[in-house]
C-alpha cells in the first residue's frame, strides 16, 4: 500500500515558480492558493493564484497595498481577482510546478508586449498566441491558504502555545475534475516563537546540511509541535483555537516530518498517525505526483 | 576549439566581476597604496566565488531553476522583495558605471570626451541583447576581454622586484590605517564576489539549456574563468605596486591605470589594453543590463530570456530596456562612473548574504538536486563562507562611514 503524498504548503508549493508542460512557457509564480472546505468540514488546495491581487497582500505593508490597488485600478471588472489555475491542471509537482490545459497568459506581459515590445522591430512575430480570457472568479466560500501562516494557536484552556509556520498538506481530499485528489489540510506546523521559516529543515531523514545551519534553524524552533486538523477546535482569521490542551499535543520531531514522498495515491490509504517514524523514501526531483488516472 | 567556446560563459561573467570598471581602478589604486598587501583578499574572492557559482550553476543545470527563483522560494515574498530591490538597486548603478566605463575607454582611444560616447554605447549594448544570440554574445565578449592579459605580460616586462613584491604580501605599509586596510579589503571582496555574476552565471546556464549532463562543462566554467580574473586583478594590482607604489602616487582615473601597461608592453600593449578595457567593461555592461531583468522576472516568475523571442518576455526585455535607459541618464548626469561602482561594490558585500544563504541551503536540498547535493568539502567551505559573508555584510556600511570611503 502505498501512502498518500504529504507536502509543506509553505516548503513546496508556494513561491514556486509554475511552467506550460506544453512548450515549457514560464507561467508564474504560486503567489497563494485557493482552498475550499470539503463536506467533512476540512479544507483542501482548489487552485494556484497569482498575479499582484495575490502576492500583493502576502507582501504586506505599503508596497503590497500599492501592488493590490494599482491592479484593481486598471482591471475592468468591479471585483477583480487573481488568476486562477485548478489545482486539476497541475500535473507534477518539484523544483517547479508544471501545469496542462490551454496556454494562459498574464495581464501585464500582454500589455508590455502590445505597448513596447512589438512597436520595436526584430521582436519576432507571428508566435502563436496565448488565449486572452479574463480570469475566471474565484467560486463563493473561496478562502487562501497565506493567511495561515503565521496564525496564533490557543490551546483548549486559552493556554498559548504558538504560531503556524507550516501547513501540512496531504493528498487524499476531494476527486478533482475527475483526475487527482485533492491536496487536504493535514494540520499544522506550530513554533513557540516568532522565529521565521522553517527552510526545509523540518524534513528528514536527519535534515540536509550543511550541518551549522541546520543546528541553528533546528535551535531557533526547538519545542515545536505537530497539531493534526483533528485537534483544531475552532479556526478563524484571528487564530487557531484547539480542542485539546497543549500537553496532549504530540511534539514535532524534526528530520522526522515525511514529505515528497509517495506518488498519489487512492483515496481512503493512509488515514493514521501523522508522526509515523518511518523512513523517508529517497525523494528526488522526480518524486513528483504525477496524475493519477 | 569548441571546449574553448565552451568555457566562454564562465569568463565573460568573471570578467564583469573581477576586472570591471570599478574593479579596473579599484586594483590599480589598492596596489598604488597597499602594494601586494590585499593580494589574500582576492584569493579569498576567489575560492569564494568559485563556490558560490558552482553551487548556483549545479542547482540551474539539475533543476532548471536560476538563483532568483531560489532567493523568492526559501526567503519568501518579503524578504525576496528587500533583496530585489536591494539588487536591482545595485545593478542599475553598476550598469551605468560600466556604460560609463565603455565610453572612458573610446575616450582614451579616440579624444573624444566620453559622456558623446555614452549613448552610442548604450545603444549597442541594447541591440546587442536586442537581437544577437546567448551564445554568440558570450564568445565575442569573453574572448575579446582575454586582451586584458597584456597586464600580465605587462607586470613579467616591467622586471619588478619579486622578492619586494613577495614581502610585501604580509607587510601592510604602516602610513594606512587599520580601518582603511579593511575597508578595501571589504570593497575587493566585494569586486570578486558580486551578485550579479551569479545571476548572470546561472541563468545563462539555463540560456545555454544546461543539463545534468552538462554539469563537467559547468565546473570548467567556474574553474578557468573565475581564477582567471582573479590572477588578472592580482596582475593589475602587481603593476600598480611596481610603478606607483615607490614614488606614493595615487590613482584614481583609468587613464593612470593604464600606464603601467605602457611601460611595460609598449604601443602595442596601450592599445590592447584599451582594447580590453573596452572589451570588459562592454562585456559588463551586458551582465549587469541582462541582471537586471533576470532578477525582477525570476522573482515574479515572468517568461525571461533569450532563449525565446523577445515579443514572448516582453516584460522581461521591457525591464532590460527601462533598465539601461535608466543607467544612461545617470552617467549623463555627468556623476564620476569610478566613484559610482566603489559604492556599489560595497553596498553588494552588504547584500550578499541574502542570496548566498538560499543558494547554500538548495545545493543541499534533495528535492531539487537528487544525488547530485552538496559534498562534504562544499558544505565545509560553504559554512566558513557564510560565516564569513555575515561578518562582512555587518562590518560593509560602518566601515565605509568611519572612513569616509576609503579616504
Amino acid at each position: 500500500m502505498t501512502a498518500a503524498r504529504r507536502l509543506h504548503a509553505e516548503l513546496h508549493l508556494l513561491d514556486r515558480q509554475v511552467i506550460h508542460s506544453g512548450d515549457g512557457r514560464l507561467v508564474c509564480k504560486v503567489d497563494d492558493l485557493e482552498l475550499a472546505t470539503g463536506s467533512d468540514g476540512r479544507p483542501y488546495v482548489t487552485a494556484i493564484l497569482a498575479g499582484p491581487l495575490a502576492l500583493g497582500p502576502r507582501v504586506g505593508g505599503v508596497l503590497g497595498r500599492l501592488m493590490v490597488a494599482v491592479t484593481e485600478m486598471l482591471r475592468p471588472e468591479e471585483h477583480p481577482g487573481p488568476r486562477r489555475i485548478p489545482m486539476a491542471l497541475v500535473s507534477d509537482i518539484g523544483s517547479a510546478l508544471v501545469i496542462g490545459g490551454r496556454p494562459l497568459e498574464m495581464a501585464l506581459e500582454r500589455w508590455a508586449r502590445r505597448t513596447v515590445i512589438d512597436p520595436i522591430p526584430g521582436s519576432g512575430h507571428a508566435a502563436p498566441g496565448a488565449s486572452a480570457h479574463l480570469p475566471e472568479a474565484a467560486p463563493p466560500g473561496a478562502a487562501r491558504l497565506s493567511p495561515l501562516l503565521r496564525l496564533r494557536v490557543t490551546d483548549a484552556e486559552g493556554q498559548e502555545v504558538g504560531q503556524v509556520a507550516d501547513v501540512g498538506l496531504r493528498q487524499d481530499g476531494p476527486l478533482l475534475a475527475g483526475v487527482q485528489h485533492a491536496l487536504r489540510i493535514d494540520g499544522f506546523i506550530v513554533v513557540p516563537r516568532h522565529t521565521g521559516r522553517l527552510f526545509g529543515y523540518e524534513r528528514g531523514p536527519g535534515g540536509y546540511g550543511p550541518g551549522p545551519v541546520r543546528a541553528i534553524v533546528r535551535l531557533l524552533h526547538r519545542g515545536s509541535r505537530f497539531v493534526g486538523w483533528e485537534q483544531v477546535g475552532d479556526l478563524t482569521g484571528d487564530g487557531i483555537r484547539l480542542s485539546v490542551p497543549e500537553r496532549d499535543l504530540e511534539p514535532f520531531v524534526f528530520g522526522r516530518a515525511k514529505t515528497g514522498e509517495g506518488r498519489s495515491a487512492p483515496l481512503g490509504s493512509g488515514g493514521g498517525k501523522e508522526s509515523g517514524g518511518g523512513k523517508e523514501s529517497g525523494g528526488g526531483k522526480e518524486s513528483g505526483g504525477g496524475k493519477d488516472s | 576549439m569548441k571546449k574553448v567556446f565552451a568555457v566562454t560563459l564562465g569568463v565573460l561573467t568573471a570578467f564583469g566581476g573581477f576586472v570591471d570598471i570599478g574593479d579596473l581602478v579599484a586594483n590599480a589604486l589598492v596596489g598604488s597604496r597597499f602594494g601586494m598587501s590585499l593580494a589574500w583578499v582576492v584569493v579569498v574572492g576567489v575560492v569564494g566565488i568559485c563556490l558560490f557559482a558552482e553551487m548556483s550553476g549545479r542547482i540551474a543545470a539539475v533543476s532548471g531553476r536560476p538563483v532568483f527563483d531560489l532567493v523568492r522560494e526559501r526567503l519568501g515574498p518579503r524578504t525576496g522583495l528587500v533583496n530585489l530591490v536591494a539588487s536591482f538597486f545595485i545593478n542599475v548603478l553598476t550598469l551605468a558605471a560600466e556604460i560609463g566605463g565603455a565610453a572612458l575607454a573610446l575616450e582614451l582611444a579616440t579624444g573624444v570626451n566620453y559622456l558623446l560616447w555614452v549613448p552610442g554605447v548604450a545603444l549597442v549594448a541594447w541591440l546587442v541583447m536586442w537581437r544577437v544570440k546567448f551564445t554568440t554574445m558570450e564568445r565575442v565578449f569573453g574572448l575579446a576581454g582575454l586582451a586584458l592579459i597584456v597586464f600580465a605580460v605587462a607586470l613579467w616586462q616591467l622586471g619588478p622586484d619579486w622578492a619586494e613584491l613577495g614581502r610585501q604580501l604580509t607587510n601592510p605599509p604602516p602610513d594606512e590605517g587599520a580601518p582603511t586596510y579593511w575597508y578595501y579589503a571589504i570593497a575587493l571582496l566585494g569586486g570578486a564576489m558580486t551578485p550579479y555574476e551569479v545571476f548572470f552565471f546561472s541563468s545563462g546556464g539555463v540560456e545555454e539549456h544546461w543539463s545534468r549532463r552538462d554539469l563537467a562543462v559547468e565546473r570548467a566554467n567556474v574553474l578557468v574563468g573565475f581564477p582567471l580574473g582573479g590572477f588578472l586583478s592580482l596582475a593589475i594590482a602587481g603593476c600598480a605596486a611596481t610603478v606607483f607604489l615607490p614614488v606614493q602616487a595615487q590613482v584614481d582615473t583609468l587613464s593612470q591605470m593604464l600606464l603601467p601597461a605602457g611601460l611595460g608592453a609598449g604601443q602595442i600593449g596601450l592599445v590592447l589594453v584599451i582594447f580590453g578595457v573596452f572589451a570588459a567593461t562592454f562585456g559588463a555592461t551586458l551582465e549587469t543590463a541582462l541582471s537586471s531583468g533576470y532578477t525582477i522576472s525570476q522573482y515574479f516568475g515572468w517568461q525571461w530570456g533569450k532563449f525565446v523571442r523577445p515579443r514572448q518576455a516582453a516584460r522581461f526585455h521591457a525591464v532590460v530596456l527601462a533598465g539601461v535607459i535608466v543607467a544612461t541618464a545617470l552617467i549623463l548626469t555627468t556623476i564620476d562612473p569610478i566613484k559610482v561602482t566603489e559604492y556599489s561594490l560595497v553596498f553588494s558585500a552588504a547584500a550578499l548574504p541574502l542570496t548566498y544563504l538560499p543558494v547554500l541551503m538548495i545545493a543541499n536540498d534533495p528535492d531539487y538536486m537528487g544525488q547530485k547535493v552538496n559534498g562534504r568539502f562544499s558544505n565545509a567551505l560553504g559554512t566558513v563562507y557564510m560565516v564569513l559573508l555575515v561578518v562582512v555584510a555587518a562590518a560593509a556600511i560602518p566601515l565605509m562611514i568611519a572612513t569616509k570611503a576609503g579616504q
